[in-house]
């Protein structure tokens, strides 16, 4: 493994975390290298997670835009998100290297839920780390957490989210390496868990990949998903990298003006948590404060990968505002039946703009969680 | 020269304060404060939106100094006045980010030309060897923490690319005070004087005179930062209380200056 993407990534933290990074870097490169922790890992995902998960074809909705729209339907799996993947495959590797608690951050609730339903499954202890701004707007997943057992710890400090739960985290884990094991949720981080992260999440691009050529007999024009730290993205684009296939991903543009957590569109390199990446931050280099109706994609970071794709031009990342994303919750209930979560929202709000310019294309959008979370929110905004 | 600095000082106390707090001007008076109660240098923080290594006080310590309206701009500005009006270094502690948003090379260099002898970053990437060439080129120490964790072999690169002092932490965790303090940092201490002849001084934890005594039986200097900051942060008159804790620190019935 690497720890860099371009001049992007690296292991930015507290000398006292140095040999844990090493020791998390070694278990992974053994676990991969077996077949036997593969075969289990896909057990789980298959019988626990119930994959492979489908991948739809929007007929309303595609003829609404006049594109054709397939969805990855992430939002099927077991606890409502492709967060599941990542922690399945995490708490495995936990597991092989003996340590008995986990610790995790959490924006949405939704890592927080897939990583408390982990250790659930394997009877480990399990403390989540969120903010008390996200404890309010996703109350229900809180309750999840605590029913499946787990310690859910609010932070107050700084803006409450995301950004300050996993510095929270990382404070845990500094103080408890020697039996904690840190459950990242995102492709952000230092090196190994972008890569970590990346290597759990790929099998959504595999299985989408396959499921496109059989079911329309070639690849799609562009595959599309939402980016906060960035992990469902990375976990779809991974398998069409090398393909002639565009890769948008699309950032919370919040109120479409200054209060957003668009890190590639606006923000310059930078470190934060350990990484070095698109960062959101002020002529002082102070990281800024982020918004988006979206608590998943409420963070000033993204993953290391995700700014080197985009200095390459391998991607493009556009941009979808919290009114756009609100709007797009309500059109996929109404012409699909479905309630995709606010962040993936974002990147079915994509669409409008896409549509616009690429009538008749084929494209992949990844819905990477269920919306019943957010219920209470676009309620709030009004229906 | 901070190693000399250290050196020279029978109890090398190493007061940390955040920058700005309460006001910048307060800062350099607090500076000469230290530099009054016996300090063999002063490390200054640079408060940082983000503070993953610090604990509750310091924490708070770099919020209030955002929130006053601490810049590494108005920063510069006084640089050169404080460490002017004190005979001993003066060193910053900074996380990476702020450092590196106008150039890493570029904030060094100033800082060194306003009198900071050396830096601490303790989000420093792990491969450490290109900042470590800068600082030497420009003539600012690297002072690099060791840590209860860190393997012999790593202990010996850090080392390698370590200047003005080892900072040895005291325990697993993030700055803040601890009631008491494992009793492996002396062989810690001594595992690292046998790699180097710079100064090897320890922080995190410290709060008590007892703790500075036993400390500095095998190390060579220690450093004091939420306790103080604590005190700083509690009390109506924070240049005062700066120098009377720092004095406890150091302790009675010893001359702190040779």
């Amino acid at each position: 493994m690497n720890g860099y993407f371009g001049e992007y990534g690296g292991q930015y933290v507290p000398e006292t975390l140095i040999p844990a990074l090493r020791g998390l870097e070694d278990a992974a490169v053994r676990a991969f290298d077996d077949d036997g922790f593969q075969g289990e890992f896909s057990s789980y995902l298959q019988d626990y997670v119930g994959r492979p998960s489908p991948l739809t074809h929007a007929k309303r909705l595609s003829a609404h835009h006049g594109i054709e729209v397939w969805l990855k339907r992430e939002d099927l799996n077991h606890t409502g998100s492709h967060k599941i993947n990542n922690a399945l495959g995490q708490i495995l590797l936990a597991r092989r290297m003996g340590k008995p608690r986990i610790i995790a951050e959490t924006g949405a609730g939704q890592h927080g839920v897939a990583t408390a339903t982990a250790c659930a499954l394997f009877g480990m202890e399990c403390v989540v780390y969120m903010g008390s701004e996200d404890i309010r707007r996703q109350h229900m997943n809180v309750e999840r957490m605590r029913l499946l057992g787990a310690e859910v710890v609010p932070v107050t400090t700084g803006t409450a989210t995301l950004k300050d739960a996993t510095s929270e985290a990382i404070r845990d884990w500094v103080t408890n390496v020697d039996t904690t094991y840190y459950l990242l949720g995102s492709a952000v981080g230092p090196h190994p868990y972008p890569t970590l992260v990346r290597r759990f999440q790929a099998v959504i691009g595999e299985e989408a990949r396959g499921q496109i050529i059989e079911k329309t007999g070639k690849l799609p024009d562009a595959v599309i998903a939402c980016v906060g730290g960035g992990s469902n993205a990375i976990g779809i684009f991974s398998r069409f990298i090398d393909d002639p296939v565009e890769l948008i991903g699309v950032e919370a543009y919040g109120d479409g003006n200054t209060s957003h957590g668009a890190s590639i569109n606006f923000g310059i390199p930078g470190v934060l948590h350990g990484a070095c990446s698109h960062l959101l931050q002020d002529e002082n280099g102070q990281v800024l404060d982020t918004h988006s109706i979206a608590a998943g994609l409420d963070y000033p970071g993204v993953g290391p990968e995700h700014s080197h794709l985009a200095t390459t031009g391998r991607a493009r990342y556009g941009l979808v505002r919290d009114a756009q994303a609100l709007e797009a919750f309500r059109l996929l209930n109404r012409l699909e039946g479905i309630a995709p979560a606010l962040e993936s929202a974002h990147a079915i709000g994509y669409l409008e703009q896409y549509a616009h310019r690429h009538q008749g294309r084929t494209v992949i959008v990844n819905l990477s969680g269920r919306g019943d979370k957010d219920i209470h929110t676009v309620l709030e905004e009004g229906l | 020269m901070i190693a000399d600095a250290i050196k020279n000082k029978t109890k090398a106390v190493i007061p940390y304060i955040t920058a700005g707090l309460p006001g910048m001007d307060a800062t350099g008076e607090i500076i000469r404060s230290l530099r009054a109660a016996g300090a063999a240098a002063i490390e200054i923080g640079l408060p940082f939106s983000d503070p993953m290594a610090d604990g509750p006080v310091l924490q708070k310590a770099s919020h209030l100094a955002l929130k006053n309206g601490f810049t590494l701009e108005g920063l510069m500005e006084h640089l050169g006045d404080w460490t002017t009006s004190i005979d001993i270094p003066l060193i910053v502690m900074s996380y990476i980010n702020p450092l590196m948003r106008r150039g890493i090379g570029e904030t060094l260099s100033r800082f060194r030309d306003r009198g900071v002898q050396g830096v601490i970053i303790p989000d420093l990437p792990s491969d450490a060897r290109e900042i470590h060439a800068l600082c030497r080129d420009i003539g600012i120490d690297l002072i690099r923490l060791v840590a209860p964790t860190t393997t012999l072999q790593r202990q010996e690169e850090v080392i390698s690319q370590c200047s003005g002092f080892v900072y040895a932490v005291s325990v697993k965790g993030v700055t803040g005070v601890r009631q008491c303090l494992p009793g492996e940092v002396a062989r810690q201490v001594q595992g690292i004087k046998a790699m180097t002849d710079l100064p090897v001084c320890i922080g995190f934890g410290i709060s008590t005179a007892e703790q500075v005594n036993d400390m500095l039986a095998f190390a060579d200097g220690v450093i004091v930062g939420s306790h103080l900051m604590e005190r700083i942060m509690g009390d109506p008159n924070p240049v005062i209380a700066a120098h009377d804790t720092l004095r406890e620190l150091i302790g009675p019935g010893i001359e702190s200056i040779r």
